[in-house]
């Protein structure tokens, strides 16, 4: 007799050949996976075959001696990658353990071709850790080293650094790593887990929808439907609020007790409007893929909340971020720099001859554009002969644009939105020639410099074009914007080579113009790196900030308002609040998290672990647990804060705790959902263990309890 | 279906309901403020040989420039004219009667004032001008990081090495917090203190010898111990690293097991590792943490005293924790006064002396004054020039700046560092003078080049933790850059 569960995998598997069948015509998009690097090693003591570095090796070769000493440059094989025109030696890394497990990574600084027929490479690796968490490794016997290409890992092996011995090691062998990836054919669909990541990484979380929709038209005709698709969602058009005068008690006049007052507060001079907006269109807009990058862009060019105030305000910020968030970066930088959230924010709109202020001056080299070093095209940054890093500008330099960006204004008469007895946040800054110094400067200088010198006398508008161009044309800017991006949508610590192919793009898009936001984007999301059904390299992924760790679960599930019958209004942001990251209320300048961040202890560049700490896990924790269990709850004061309230609906989950009674077939489900198969048994054990511990009559109970645990684990919490 | 999450909601009793958390947007708690567990009220006090530290930082840089004011005439060395005669125009001086009288021996008994937010306050208490009167508060002048001394000279000519990125926030708030100027830190010196401190003075490690009540500073992380980060004292410390929702049921405390037991797996993944440990922290800190008890004075009801509420909290549970040293982390925010500086700095520099002076207070009560000191710290001072003018007037990013240090076994009552180019800690006032860091009259803004650096400064205050001389190296590596490693005003 086949049983139930049996006969619906056979009905699935059916439909599943039907469709693929049929997927074959429409499914454009090419293997996503990349193979699975080996480090060629000694197979029987599981030592990597290695050889001093001298004259470009001819065919593999391992040297006599077994041990290498700190700083030297040692070749290693790796072999089975395929390499695309252009990919180098910037591509791979190897990452060292010692016998204390403290973690290095040795740059690669050559590679070289082998072998004609098999894909057999020399990686020139230096024996020198390039992070510096730790001090240099001891040379006091064995490292673990590990290369990684892609997102993948290799197989293990030993490198007798100064000596050998001193660590315990089970050989793997050469093609374990390969054979360890499992099959991600779900219902014979091809590349689940690809595009499963690839929504995590492209969208505020899949949905069922949204997920089968993908499958069936792919990743390639997808992206180009959200480059040109129309934002925000029609349903959901941006609030609009009048400009208001700065008082509240003026733009406000009510009784500062009365049910108007809160709501006129809420509404005008907070932005809670423009959270709930947000929240909204990250649960059912269709344009996610803008929405995605505008979120990112807002934590590049950051204002914030806790200045600015009025939500009209803050509005009129965003709309610059989404509108040049497939457009060109120039523009971006253009808009922002003349926008009055930003003018107010770092003090431009008050910067004058005489009173100069150097806030935006700064931030705007140092934050949004350049940094304060002098970067090679993949990101990594160029040293002087000391081995220094070199700096990119000075304080003099910060000088000259501070210059560049004195007497501008808010225009408050004349513009399409000025407003008496209010300050206009919507038109852009204008200038007044008077208070503009238009003294001779000296700008951004580097090779063949876009007006590095501008001339004494000019107009304010006219000089500031010369000097955004300046700064656009630095050949930082592409390098700084690509990592920023990547690291926002794909992985915390990406591969110079992956920068680099992201960079050239910002470069050049193809048609000769540079700063083309679309092609970055596309870019990243299609580059290899971010592509495949399962990423092994132990260095790859993020921690979920805050705001993607709820909007990833609730669009899970169906979310709905309180009551199950309609959607919810967005008012969530309490939960990523709790966990340090309010939306649009970045405690200054410098974002929730630098990009820069290092997870202490590890070598690990990790932004969103700037605010991942004891008390902030527990708060992670927590907000798995109130998602998971309970609704957050229509407010019955006065005036309301949450007019519909929040919740999930899992009745599919439900009918599949009561199908199967021990609970595989819900965690089948939510495997693939929310870990795109990558739960490990142990994993899944430990969970039913306490699922099963609820009464089988339970289900709801049961699902829930699933979910919290998925949701709380540190397995998904990381994208990866 | 409904009636088993009720059932559960029930079961994890209490209310997860949103609606009253969200009153205020400016909020940054916990939103998990559940009614408060007294525990049981159990004498704690911290055995003998106790010692805490705990840092307030200033973040966005605090002006020390209206801090502390001359208030004098004596010519010889920078007076109020001076001062006024950058500040006044644009409006960002303030008058001499606004200011807190303090004379000051190491000056010749010349009369300085404090900003007026240090004075007493009407329904709060008496602020910390006072403390300096009582010889309980001491300044340290003109601090800032330096990789080694350097003169007006030196700087221009460059054969000084001088700290990387000057003047901008991420930077010099890391070369501050990290001890050192000379490269760049992965840890600070609080935690580099743990490091080293831990095994003979936090042996049972029930939590970490450093906590912080701000989340992520660099200060607070070291190379082999990690800090705890706890919220305010809006939330018990019984309730701070409490998961809601587990109850003393079997099927609470199954979902218990299997939250714990996911932390031990699929560690390959580095982020994944890394994320399972802190939150293996947190779950061992909460044990600890189950029951503390009240404190006896009124804290201020702002971020900045109720961080300090928390750490006095942690003090009088000290003896509790088997941990006789500890190193605490608070920090306001807003001190980047690029604009609005007279009203905003007064008012967060008001918060900052309500909140330690009301810990102080507490630090009597509890009998650990004299165990117990508080240090300043903040990005950098602010330049002599003001930025904009009339109402808007602030100033920009500068250098050396002058900090507080608060405590019973303080020598108050009196600055110190090194001198400065008028032979006295307090830098001349002058913008383009001796002491402005500044290559050409063109762009002189008044920004101090410190005479004593932050090692100096820190490892004064290490000192007297506890540290012992042979670890200062481990713990401030270019310390050796600096002669004078104790300032003086630590007992």
């Amino acid at each position: 007799m086949i049983s139930r569960k049996k006969s619906f995998y056979i009905l699935l598997s059916c439909l599943g050949i039907l469709i693929l069948s049929m997927s074959v015509f429409a499914q454009l998009d090419p293997n996503p996976n990349s193979p699975t690097p080996v480090l060629l090693t000694d197979n029987p003591t599981g030592r990597a075959v290695a050889s001093l570095a001298g004259k470009t090796p001819k065919s593999v070769v391992s040297s006599s001696q077994r041990a290498f000493a700190p700083n030297s440059d040692v070749i290693l094989y790796v072999s089975d990658v395929e390499l695309m025109e252009g990919e180098g030696h910037n591509a791979f890394r190897v990452i060292a353990r010692d016998s204390q497990n403290r973690m290095y990574r040795f740059p690669v600084t050559g590679i070289d071709r082998i072998d004609k027929k098999k894909p057999v490479f020399a990686l020139r690796v230096n024996l020198r850790d390039e992070i510096g968490f730790w001090p240099q490794p001891s040379p006091t016997g064995d490292l673990i080293v590990q290369v990684t290409w892609r997102g993948l890992a290799s197989n293990k092996a030993l490198l007798g650094f100064g000596k050998t011995g001193g660590l315990k090691f089970e050989p793997q062998s050469e093609k374990k790593a390969d054979d360890d990836i499992p099959t991600t054919e779900y219902g014979a669909y091809r590349w689940d887990g690809d595009r499963k990541r690839f929504l995590e990484q492209a969208t505020f979380g899949p949905t069922w929808e949204l997920d089968q929709r993908v499958r069936r038209i792919g990743i390639r005709v997808w992206l180009a439907e959200q480059l040109a698709a129309d934002y925000p969602s029609a349903g959901n058009p941006y609030p609009e609020f009048p400009l208001k005068p700065n008082n509240v008690q003026i733009g406000c006049p009510f009784p500062t007790n009365s049910p108007e007052y809160t709501q006129c507060r809420w509404d005008h001079y907070t932005q809670i409007p423009l959270m709930n907006w947000f929240f909204k269109e990250a649960f059912y807009g269709d344009p996610q893929l803008r929405h995605r990058v505008a979120w990112a862009l807002s934590q590049l060019w950051v204002t914030s909340g806790q200045t600015i105030r009025q939500s009209s305000h803050m509005i009129a910020y965003h709309k610059i971020l989404s509108q040049h968030s497939f457009g060109n970066f120039r523009d971006l930088m253009e808009d922002m720099t003349l926008n009055p959230a930003m003018g107010d924010y770092l003090d431009m709109v008050r910067s004058t001859e005489n009173n100069p202020n150097e806030n935006y001056a700064r931030e705007i080299l140092q934050l949004f554009t350049v940094g304060l070093f002098m970067m090679n095209q993949d990101g990594t940054l160029q040293l002087d002969g000391n081995n220094d890093p070199i700096p990119t500008y000075d304080q003099q330099t910060v000088n000259a644009f501070t210059k560049v960006f004195t007497g501008w204004t808010y225009c408050n008469t004349g513009c399409p939105n000025s407003t008496a007895g209010a300050n206009n946040f919507k038109d852009p800054m204008v200038l007044i020639q008077s208070r503009h110094d238009d003294s001779a400067k000296t700008l951004l200088s580097y090779p063949n410099a876009v007006n590095e010198n501008i001339a004494a006398g000019l107009d304010g508008n006219v000089e500031l074009d010369l000097a955004l161009d300046n700064i656009f044309h630095h050949p930082n800017v592409g390098p700084f914007v690509s990592k920023f991006l990547i690291q926002h949508l794909v992985t915390s610590d990406p591969t110079p080579a992956y920068i680099g192919r992201v960079a050239a793009k910002f470069n050049d898009n193809g048609f000769g113009v540079r700063g083309d936001l679309k092609e970055v984007v596309r870019a990243i999301l299609l580059d290899p790196e971010a592509r495949g059904d399962e990423k092994t390299d132990p260095q790859f992924g993020k921690l979920r900030e805050p705001v993607q760790l709820v909007t990833n679960f609730y669009r899970h599930f169906n979310v709905v308002n309180e009551a199950g019958n309609g959607p919810s209004d967005g008012v969530v942001w309490q939960l990523p609040q709790s966990m340090s990251q309010l939306p649009f209320y970045a405690n200054t300048v410098f974002n929730y998290y630098t990009p820069n961040y290092v997870v202490p202890g590890t070598s690990l560049l990790a932004p969103e672990f700037g605010i991942m700490n004891t008390g902030s896990s527990i708060a992670r924790t927590d907000a798995a647990t109130i998602m998971a269990f309970v609704p957050l709850e229509v407010d019955t004061r006065n005036p309301p804060l949450i007019t519909a309230g929040t919740s999930i609906n899992i009745d599919d989950l439900i009918q599949m705790s009561a199908n199967d009674a021990t609970g595989n077939e819900l965690m089948d489900h939510l495997d693939r959902k929310m870990m795109h198969s990558t739960m490990s048994p142990e994993m899944r054990q430990a969970i039913l263990t306490a699922m099963l511990t609820i009464p089988s009559s339970e289900n709801d109970f049961r699902a829930r309890t699933a979910l919290f645990l998925i949701a709380s684990s540190s397995q998904y919490q990381v994208q990866r | 279906m409904k009636e088993s999450r009720r059932k559960f909601i029930k079961k994890a009793g209490c209310s997860l309901g949103m609606v009253t958390l969200a009153t205020q947007v400016q909020h940054f708690g916990r939103m998990t403020a559940l009614a408060q567990k007294m525990g049981e009220r159990k004498g704690s006090l911290g055995g003998s040989g106790y010692k805490a530290i705990v840092c307030v930082f200033l973040g966005g840089g605090n002006d020390g420039n209206n801090t502390i004011v001359p208030n004098h005439n004596d010519s010889s060395v920078s007076n109020y004219s001076d001062y006024a005669a950058s500040r006044s125009a644009a409006g960002l001086a303030l008058s001499q009667a606004s200011l807190l009288p303090i004379t000051v021996p190491r000056m010749g008994n010349l009369q300085y004032g404090m900003n007026p937010a240090f004075g007493p306050q009407t329904g709060g208490n008496n602020g910390l001008h006072e403390l300096w009167g009582t010889g309980k508060l001491a300044w340290a002048m003109n601090v800032g990081t330096l990789v080694a001394p350097m003169t007006k000279t030196e700087y221009q000519n460059n054969s000084v090495i001088k700290p990387s990125q000057l003047f901008s926030h991420l930077d010099q708030v890391n070369q501050f917090q990290a001890g050192r100027s000379d490269t760049f830190s992965f840890s600070g010196w609080g935690g580099r203190i743990s490091d080293q401190m831990t095994p003979g003075s936090n042996p049972s490690g029930l939590i970490p010898m450093v906590t912080s009540i701000d989340g992520a500073a660099l200060f607070t992380a070291g190379q082999s111990t990690q800090p705890l980060a706890i919220a305010d004292s809006d939330t018990g410390l019984d309730e701070v690293l409490n998961p809601i929702g587990f109850g003393d049921d079997a099927i609470s405390q199954a979902r218990f097991q299997a939250y714990n037991d996911l932390r031990g797996m699929d560690l390959s993944n580095d982020y994944v590792a890394a994320a399972s440990n802190v939150t293996d922290a947190a779950i061992e800190a909460n044990s600890a943490l189950a029951t503390f008890e009240e404190v006896t004075v009124n804290f201020p009801n702002t971020s900045i005293g109720e961080q300090l509420h928390q750490v006095a909290r942690l003090i009088k549970k000290s003896g509790d924790l088997s941990v006789t040293r500890q190193v605490f982390y608070t920090e306001r925010g807003g001190f980047d006064t690029h604009n609005g500086q007279l009203t905003n700095q007064t008012n967060r520099l008001t918060e900052v002396s309500q909140a330690v002076r009301a810990f102080y207070d507490e630090m009597v009560v509890q009998g650990m004054a004299n165990d117990v000191t508080v240090f300043l710290m903040t990005d950098f001072g602010r330049t002599m020039d003001p930025a904009g003018s009339g109402g808007n007037v602030g100033s920009d990013h500068g250098w050396g700046n002058h900090l507080f240090v608060v405590g019973d076994s303080v020598n108050g009552g009196d600055f110190y560092g090194e001198n400065t180019s008028n032979g006295t800690p307090f830098p001349n006032l002058i913008i383009d003078g001796p002491d402005d860091a500044t290559f050409s009259s063109n762009n002189a803004r008044g920004r101090w080049i410190p005479t004593t650096s932050v090692e100096q400064y820190a490892a004064t205050v290490a000192r007297w933790f506890g540290l012992p001389e042979n670890d200062m190296p481990s713990v401030f590596p270019n310390i050796g850059s600096f002669t004078n490693t104790n300032l003086g005003f630590m007992q």
